[in-house]
C-alpha cells in the first residue's frame, strides 16, 4: 500500500514537472496608468559603465510615489550591446529604460520599430534643449524619435604633467594647448612630438593605437559609412593617409602597446607607460577609476588640455531608449525624459564626470566651473564645452562599431605588435572587412 | 525493496504472470498491477526522454531549419538560402583557425592532465595518512567557477603586469605574448582547463584503482615486480573502462570550451587576431557580435557533426578495448572480479614477472586483463 502510493507520487510528480515546462512561457499584459502610491509601478533601468545615475533614481523616486526603480548597471558598452541584442533577439527581458551607447546606435537603428516613439510622450516639446545633432542621432529616418541623449564625448587631449616635464615640455596646460598648436593642430605635431619624447625619454607617447584611430576616423566628414548609408572604407584615399601617419607613428615606437580598457587594471596609468591620452569627456570618469583601481591619485600627474589634434572630434556619448516590450511606455519615457533633462544631465556629469548633450546644462556647467580635483583642478566644464564647437554628427552605419572593433583594432594591433608594415596591416583590416562585414 | 526488483529486473515478472493461465478472469486491481507493471517503468523514465525531446531534440532540429536561412539577430528570419550557409563557413578561415585552435587547446589540457590525473591518483592509491584530506585537497579546484579561474589566470598570464612574465624577467628572460601569441596562449588557457580538472579526473581514476583487487598486487610484488612494474602491467590496463569514460568526457569538454577563452580576453572574442578563438567562441561571436544567426547555426551544427564523429571514434576505440578486455577481464563488479582473479593467481604471477612473457595471443582466454602487459602486444 504505502509503496503504490508512492509510486502515483513519483508519477503525479513527473506529470506536474512536465506540465510546469510546458507552461513556462507566458505573461501578463501589463497597466499602463500613471503611476500613485495606490498604482505602484516598478521600472528597471539598464545602464553601463560610469553612468553616474544613483543618486537621480532615489530623487525620481521620492519626488514620484508609487515608483520604485530597479537600476542595473553593465561594466562597458560592449557588454551592454550584447545584452541589448540578446534581449531584443529573444523578444523579452529587456528593461523599460535601456541606454543605448552611441556606436551601436546605428544596429538599434535598423530595428528602430521595437522602441517606442518618444514623440508620442513629448520629446518634440523638448527638443530644443539638446545640441541639434544630438537630437538628430536619435531620430530615425521615419522621424520617431527612439533615444534622448544623455552625454557627448568631445575630445581633447590628457597629458601627464610629471611626464612632460621630465621630457623638457611645458607642463601648463594652456601651453601645452599651444604646443600641439591650439586650433590649428595636427596629427603630424602629435606625432612629431611623440617622436621628440620618445627620443628624450625612450617611452612611449599614447596608450595603444586603435583609440588614436578611432579619433582620427570620427573626426571625419564622413567615417566607415558615407552619409547615404554605403561602406566607406575601400579606396578611401583619405582614412587611408591617416592610417599612415598613425602606422608611422607606431613604427616608431610611440605606441605603449596596452590593451584597450585594460591598461593592465590601471597599472599603466601610473607608472608612466604612456604620456598622453586622447580623452572624450567620460574619458575622465574611466581614468578615474583606472587611477583608483592601481592606486594612483593627483600625484601622478594628469592632466587635461583644451586642444585636439585634426579639430572637434566627438566619440561616443549615450541615449536613453524606451523598448517597445515595456510594460509601462508611458512612466518610462517620463522617467528617461526627467533623466536627460539639463538639470539632471548636470547632476550627471558631477556624478561620472561626463558633459552633458543639452545646451542649458552645458552652459550651468560652465558657469559652475567646478574645477576637477583629479586631473589638476582643470576647468572641466569651459574646455569640453570649447571642444564640442564645431562637432558634426557623423552618420554610423549599422556595423560601425564592428567595424572599429573587430576590423580596424586587430590590424592596428599587427602594427602595436611590431608584427607587420602598415600596408600589411591595412590589407589585413580590408580582408577582415570583407569577412566580417561585406559577405557577412 | 519490492519496488526495487520489479522496476530493474524481469525476472519477477513471469513469476507475476504465470497465474495467469490457471485464472483466465483477472480482477480489476490484477489488471491494474499488471498495467502497472508493464507501463510504470516507461512512466518513470519518460520525464528525461520527453524534457530530451524539448530542450535536446528541437533545438538540435531548430537550428537546422535556422542554418538554411539569412538569419539577422535583430531583424530575425530572411531568405531561404539552402546549404549556402554551410558551403561559405567551410571557406572561411575564421572557422578552420577556430578548429585549430580547440583541437590545439584539447591536445594541450587532455594529454597532461590525464598523465598527472593518473599519476596523483596512484600516488594517492598508496598507504597516506590524511588520506581523506590529500584526496578532498585535489577537488579543491573543481569548486571554483572558472569564471574566478579565468580572471586569476588571465592576471597571472597578463603581458605586461602578469606576475609570470614579471617572475621570467627578474630572471632576464623575454616576457612571453600570452595573449597576442598563438602557442603561448594556448598553454595558458590549458593550463587552466588542467589547474580545475585534473584532479576531478585523480579523484575519478583513482576510484577506478581502488577496486582493483589487493592480492593481485601481493602477489607481483612476491614475485619481485617492482612498484612502476605493477602499474604499468597491474593498475593501467585494469582502470581501463574508467580511463575510456574520462577520455570521452574529456573530449566533449574539451571540444565545447567557451568560458575560459572568452574570459582569457573578455575585451575580445579569442584574442585581437582570434589567436585563441575556439569553434563555440567563434559561434558565440557569429550569433551575438556579428548577428548572424544563420552562420551561429551552421558552427552549432558542423561542431555538432564534429562531436559526433569523435564520439564515434571514441566508440570504436573503446569497443576494441571492450572486448580485448572482455576476454581478459570479468566484468566490472568488484567481488566478481576478485573472485575469479583469486583463483587464477597462477596465471597472473608469470605475466607480471620481470621476465617479459611470450609475445602472441597464446595467453587462455580466461585471463584476467590485470596481467596483460599492454607493451607486449
Amino acid at each position: 500500500m504505502e509503496f503504490s502510493r508512492l509510486r502515483k507520487i513519483t508519477a503525479l510528480a513527473g506529470v506536474a514537472s512536465l506540465a510546469i515546462v510546458a507552461s513556462g512561457c507566458g505573461g501578463g499584459g501589463g497597466n499602463d496608468e500613471p503611476a500613485s502610491a495606490d498604482n505602484p509601478v516598478n521600472l528597471t533601468v539598464t545602464t553601463f559603465g560610469q553612468f553616474g545615475y544613483d543618486d537621480l533614481y532615489a530623487e525620481y523616486e521620492q519626488q514620484n510615489p508609487g515608483v520604485t526603480i530597479e537600476a542595473n548597471n553593465i561594466d562597458g558598452s560592449a557588454n551592454a550591446r550584447t545584452d541589448a541584442f540578446t534581449k531584443l533577439a529573444a523578444g523579452s527581458g529587456l528593461s523599460d529604460v535601456v541606454a543605448v551607447e552611441e556606436g551601436w546606435l546605428g544596429s538599434i537603428m535598423e530595428v528602430s520599430d521595437q522602441f517606442v516613439d518618444l514623440n508620442e510622450y513629448g520629446a518634440g516639446d523638448v527638443k530644443d534643449n539638446w545640441v541639434d545633432w544630438k537630437f538628430e542621432q536619435g531620430t530615425d529616418p521615419d522621424g520617431r524619435v527612439i533615444g534622448l541623449g544623455t552625454d557627448i564625448g568631445p575630445q581633447a587631449l590628457c597629458f601627464n604633467r610629471e611626464l612632460f616635464e621630465a621630457a623638457g615640455l611645458p607642463t601648463d596646460r594652456e601651453e601645452v594647448a599651444e604646443l600641439f598648436g591650439g586650433d590649428d593642430a595636427t596629427w603630424e605635431t602629435y606625432f612629431d612630438l611623440g617622436r621628440q619624447y620618445k627620443e628624450a625619454t625612450g617611452k612611449a607617447w599614447y596608450d595603444q593605437s586603435a583609440f588614436v584611430w578611432n579619433s582620427m576616423v570620427n573626426q571625419m566628414d564622413e567615417g566607415y559609412y558615407t552619409a547615404d548609408g554605403e561602406l566607406n572604407v575601400e579606396g578611401n584615399e583619405a582614412m587611408r593617409a591617416q592610417f599612415d601617419l598613425l602606422a608611422a607613428g607606431t613604427a616608431d615606437g610611440l605606441s605603449a602597446n596596452q590593451k584597450q580598457f585594460d591598461w593592465g587594471k590601471g597599472k599603466a596609468f601610473v607608472d608612466g607607460s604612456f604620456a598622453v591620452h586622447v580623452c572624450p569627456a567620460w574619458m575622465l570618469g574611466t581614468i578615474k577609476e583606472q587611477l583608483e583601481s592601481a592606486g594612483g591619485g593627483t600625484e601622478t600627474g594628469w592632466d587635461v588640455a583644451d586642444v585636439f589634434p585634426g579639430g572637434a572630434s566627438n566619440w561616443g556619448g549615450a541615449f536613453l531608449s524606451v523598448p517597445e516590450s515595456s510594460e509601462h511606455p508611458a512612466e518610462a519615457a517620463k522617467l528617461a525624459t526627467w533623466l536627460t533633462a539639463p538639470e539632471q544631465q548636470v547632476k550627471q556629469s558631477a556624478a561620472a564626470n561626463n558633459f552633458p548633450s543639452t545646451l542649458e546644462a552645458q552652459q550651468k556647467i560652465v558657469e559652475d566651473a567646478v574645477p576637477n580635483e583629479l586631473f589638476n583642478d582643470a576647468p572641466y566644464g569651459e574646455i569640453f564645452a570649447s571642444r564640442a564647437e564645431g562637432v558634426v554628427a557623423q552618420f554610423k552605419g549599422p556595423q560601425d562599431s564592428e567595424i572599429q572593433e573587430d576590423v580596424f583594432a586587430p590590424a592596428l594591433k599587427i602594427l602595436d605588435n611590431g608584427t607587420g608594415t602598415a600596408d600589411e596591416a591595412w590589407e589585413e583590416a580590408i580582408s577582415l572587412l570583407n569577412d566580417r562585414v561585406v559577405n557577412n | 525493496m519490492e519496488s526495487g526488483t520489479h522496476m530493474t529486473t524481469t525476472l519477477n515478472r513471469p513469476a507475476a504472470s504465470s497465474p495467469a493461465p490457471m485464472k483466465p478472469a483477472l480482477t480489476f486491481r490484477q489488471r491494474l498491477n499488471v498495467l502497472d507493471m508493464k507501463a510504470s517503468p516507461y512512466l518513470y523514465i519518460a520525464p528525461f526522454f520527453v524534457l530530451f525531446a524539448l530542450v535536446g531534440l528541437f533545438p538540435l532540429g531548430y537550428t537546422f531549419f535556422v542554418s538554411l536561412f539569412d538569419w539577422h539577430l535583430l531583424k530575425g528570419q530572411g531568405d531561404f538560402v539552402g546549404l549556402r550557409n554551410f558551403q561559405e563557413v567551410l571557406q572561411d578561415r575564421f572557422f578552420w583557425n577556430s578548429l585549430f585552435n580547440t583541437l590545439s587547446i584539447f591536445l594541450l589540457s587532455t594529454i597532461p592532465q590525464l598523465i598527472v590525473a593518473t599519476a596523483i591518483a596512484a600516488l594517492l592509491d598508496q598507504n597516506l595518512r590524511a588520506r581523506t584530506f590529500w584526496r578532498m585537497s585535489i577537488l579543491l579546484p573543481y569548486i571554483v567557477t572558472p569564471v574566478a579561474v579565468a580572471l586569476i589566470f588571465a592576471n597571472l598570464f597578463g603581458e605586461q603586469y602578469g606576475l609570470i612574465n614579471n617572475i621570467l624577467e627578474s630572471f632576464g628572460i623575454d616576457r612571453i605574448l600570452w595573449t597576442n601569441e598563438t602557442l603561448p596562449s594556448h598553454i595558458a588557457i590549458a593550463t587552466m582547463v588542467n589547474w580545475r580538472w585534473t584532479g576531478y579526473n585523480a579523484l575519478i581514476l583513482l576510484a577506478a584503482m581502488q577496486s582493483v583487487p589487493r592480492d593481485i598486487y601481493e602477489s607481483a610484488a612476491i614475485d619481485g615486480a617492482g612498484t612502476f612494474r605493477r602499474f604499468f602491467s597491474i593498475t593501467l590496463p585494469s582502470i581501463r573502462p574508467t580511463m575510456i569514460f574520462v577520455v570521452i568526457t574529456a573530449t566533449i569538454g574539451g571540444l565545447q570550451i567557451f568560458t575560459e577563452p572568452r574570459l582569457f580576453d573578455p575585451r575580445t572574442s579569442g584574442g585581437t587576431a582570434a589567436q585563441f578563438q575556439t569553434t563555440v567562441l567563434y559561434l558565440w561571436e557569429m550569433a551575438f557580435d556579428r548577428s548572424n544567426f544563420g552562420k551561429a547555426a551552421t558552427i552549432a551544427w558542423l561542431l555538432f557533426l564534429i562531436i559526433v564523429l569523435f564520439g564515434l571514434v571514441n566508440y570504436l576505440i573503446s569497443q576494441r578495448i571492450a572486448t580485448t578486455g572482455e576476454g581478459r577481464a570479468p566484468g566490472r563488479g568488484a567481488g566478481r572480479r576478485r573472485r575469479k582473479r583469486s583463483t587464477a593467481p597462477a596465471v597472473v604471477l608469470p605475466a607480471a614477472g620481470p621476465q617479459p612473457p611470450a609475445p602472441g595471443s597464446a595467453e587462455p582466454a580466461a585471463t584476467p586483463a590485470g596481467t596483460t602487459p599492454r607493451s607486449t602486444r
